[in-house]
């Protein structure tokens, strides 16, 4: 039997390291027994090989749950989910209570699986039991809607403090012999995987019974890991030499457009001399042109000049080294892009219906024009209504003019109509 | 229970209601006589009647419905030439019925036009001048091609005279009986530089509020140009990073500013004595101002482009301690 099989937690008290999630799972588990639970699903997410799986089955194991699994990505099929949806629809019986238990929901292709997430949607509306799914990033944008049924509650990635823990009790309990600096070679190339230290170890286990630094630097290898955009952003600006900044960019499965937006956000997050700011927004703003020229002339070739610049040029903006833990959280501007986008399109569409009847430009329309009709919308709404009804100016636009008195306007038009 | 903005409410529809730019009205007058007009270039300050004068000779020309008998472009909205061919290409096809014996293309603002684009409407002109006549309108002649303005008959527009502005003005808050102060009409007549449409949306704006006095006319002067620019900069410059890109969000949000507006505000405001900085400064972003409208030009993102600006701001700031 393969150890990661052999060794997985039997007992919640063997999960090394994820209190947090653990008890949120424990108290949500005894709020459904309630019947109290705000969200009837949770999503688990943490970076590949930080327990997720492991978590929910010591919880199964420990709580008497029967668990009742299902890889999301496998069940593209309508029967699939028809299965989870009935297991899921029936009340604990004889069988006692169960947990549904939904692995790898980020594996759903939003192309492929056209639909998937609906029915997911579906089935978590109507379930009377408690259901878990994992993922190991829940903001891609397919994801959305998931996200806004279930609690998201988040797993660390592991220390290597923490996965050595492992590492030796397996030794032990394995009767083999291992020198400590093995064991930390194997946790640091882990990077907090603990599946994939597990099969490190066990591979040069079977290679020689007595477990040495060389013959883990002969069986394992760095992997090739996709990062939380968090994690990539942690490694990218604390990376100490260019070939790791430049990696950081590209192991997270965020487009270069999308991941330029947690930079953006976050170089004030990272640097506060304004020196070292300087030089990572001018770095940054290089990349941005770059990607710029590849998508107008389709020269794929300076795609490195763009990552050279987004990574390693933001890294190395610093003037002296120093590891910094920074939280880095989701862009804002995520959001305010779209708001900032429709905003545009209310001042162009107004200023297309103004030119025309003031015979000028949509340019001094804007800023000659609009300025003015701001202040008679914020200032007095009543007069406002009239000229909204002079122009059969819609809705939107009103709002958009008037802002915190588009009530008061609104009102005004409609007893003008009347 | 409708209102218009009173900069279309009050416009001139007839040569005759025109107060102002006496002897261009009565050139034109004559050739509305003789039903017969050349190319012409109108040529002058902003807010001085080109466009109107324009739209109220076509009226007298062919009447109520005299839109139909005229195209009007922008240049400044319709900037390719392409654009502009095709359009005059459609409309000089169709053939006029009526007593005038030809259509009219309206082209405003012709002078912000690349002179390419000038020469190839040179050639418009030509292909054309059997149906159709051009008026052209410019705020700087000098920037319109010599073989145009040959082709043209050309009308220097003045700057309006105090009395034309504050009469008008005057005149509009008696139809409107808005009570206003004369020295609040004087005192928009500075602040719109003699522009008759910015004087009248001000006086719209302050009569919105009340009475007009000069207490209101500063009022509405000031609500309709919010200092967020210069606040921007200025927080940028006291190495105030953070807060002055929480600004440029709020400009780019709430007023729906985009990139090449907001480095267009800032360009002035670097030149204004408001914001104090030592010249060299000035220079040194403005030079800096200018590289980053390029690459928005370019398609650069606008948030990205301007956080560069803003940290550059920040650091010179703090270097030279404004």
């Amino acid at each position: 039997m393969p150890w990661i099989i052999k060794y997985r937690p039997k007992h919640i008290n063997d999960v090394v390291n994820q209190d947090e999630a653990k008890q949120k799972l424990i108290n949500w588990l005894k709020a459904w027994e309630e019947g109290k639970v705000e969200k009837k699903a949770i999503l688990l997410h943490g970076p590949a090989g930080c327990g997720k799986t492991s978590l929910v089955e010591a919880i199964a194991k420990t709580f008497k749950y029967q668990l009742f699994e299902m890889n999301a990505s496998d069940s593209r099929r309508k029967v699939d989910i028809e299965r989870i949806a009935k297991a899921a629809s029936q009340t604990a019986g004889i069988m006692g209570r169960r947990i549904i238990l939904l692995d790898e929901v980020d594996g759903l292709d939003p192309r492929a699986d056209a639909g998937g997430v609906e029915a997911l949607i579906e089935v978590i509306k109507n379930t009377r039991n408690p259901i878990i799914m994992t993922a190991n990033n829940p903001y891609q944008e397919h994801l959305r809607p998931l996200r806004d049924v279930a609690e998201l509650v988040p797993m660390k990635r592991l220390s290597e403090r923490d996965v050595i823990t492992v590492l030796e009790r397996i030794c032990k309990s394995e009767n083999l012999y291992c020198e400590p600096g093995a064991l930390r070679e194997i946790a640091k190339r882990s990077e907090g995987d603990l599946r994939s230290a597990i099969n490190d170890l066990e591979a040069a286990a079977a290679l020689n019974k007595k477990v040495t630094l060389d013959t883990v630097k002969a069986v394992s290898t760095y992997r090739n890991r996709v990062h939380a955009p968090w994690e990539a952003l942690q490694k990218m600006f604390n990376s100490s030499y260019i070939f790791q900044a430049r990696e950081a960019v590209t192991s997270t499965d965020l487009t270069h457009d999308e991941f330029i937006t947690w930079i953006n956000e976050h170089i004030p997050t990272y640097y506060e001399n304004p020196e070292e700011m300087w030089r990572a927004y001018e770095a940054l703003s290089r990349a941005d042109i770059y990607l710029g020229r590849i998508v107008k002339t389709q020269n794929w070739d300076l795609l490195s000049y763009a990552i050279e610049m987004m990574g390693p040029g933001v890294a190395f903006a610093r003037t002296a080294y120093k590891y910094r833990w920074k939280a880095f959280k989701m862009p804002e501007k995520i959001k305010l892009l779209a708001e900032a986008k429709k905003s545009r399109e209310y001042r162009e569409a107004l200023a297309e219906v103004l030119a025309s009847r003031l015979l000028t430009s949509k340019a001094i329309v804007k800023s000659d024009v609009i300025p003015y009709l701001r202040v008679i919308f914020t200032q007095n709404p009543a007069y406002a209504a009239k000229i909204v009804l002079g122009y059969k100016l819609p809705e939107e636009l009103v709002k958009w003019l008037a802002g915190t008195r588009a009530k008061d306007v609104l009102s005004y038009v409609k007893k003008g109509k009347k | 229970m409708s209102e218009l903005l009173w900069a279309e409410k009050y416009r001139p529809r007839s040569l005759s209601e025109v107060v102002n730019q006496k002897e261009i009205v009565e050139r034109l007058k004559r050739f509305i006589a003789e039903k017969s007009i050349p190319h012409m270039l109108f040529a002058g300050p902003p807010g001085t009647g080109k466009t109107t004068i324009a739209h109220a000779l076509a009226h007298d020309l062919y009447g109520e419905n005299y839109r139909q008998y005229m195209l009007e472009l922008n240049a400044s909205d319709e900037r390719k030439i392409e654009v502009i061919r095709t359009k005059v290409k459609e409309f000089a096809r169709s053939r006029v019925v009526g007593e005038v014996p030809f259509k009219i293309v309206l082209l405003d603002e012709a002078d912000n036009m690349t002179s390419d684009a000038q020469q190839a409407l040179r050639r418009l002109m030509e292909l054309y001048s059997a149906s159709t006549r051009f008026i052209l309108t410019a705020n700087y002649p000098s920037k319109i091609i010599e073989p145009i303005q040959s082709r043209c008959a050309v009308f220097r527009f003045t700057s309006l005279k105090r009395e034309d502005v504050v009469g008008r003005l005057m005149y509009i808050c008696n139809q409107e009986k808005v009570v206003c102060r004369e020295k609040a009409l004087d005192i928009i007549y500075d602040i719109s530089e003699g522009d008759m449409r910015r004087a009248i949306n001000i006086l719209q704006a302050a009569a919105a509020l009340g009475e007009v006095t000069e207490d209101s006319v500063y009022k509405v002067v000031g609500l309709a140009h919010p200092r967020e620019v210069r606040e921007m900069l200025q927080l940028a410059l006291a190495g105030n990073f953070v807060e002055a890109r929480r600004k440029l969000r709020d400009l780019m949000i709430n007023y729906g500013l985009s990139g090449v507006d907001i480095i267009k505000q800032i360009h002035r405001e670097i030149f204004s004595s408001e914001v104090k900085l030592p010249d060299e400064l000035r220079i040194i972003i403005a030079d800096y101002a200018g590289e980053i409208q390029f690459r928005l030009v370019e398609g650069a993102d606008d948030e990205i482009q301007l956080n560069a600006f803003l940290a550059r701001l920040s650091l010179l700031g703090k270097k030279i301690k404004v």
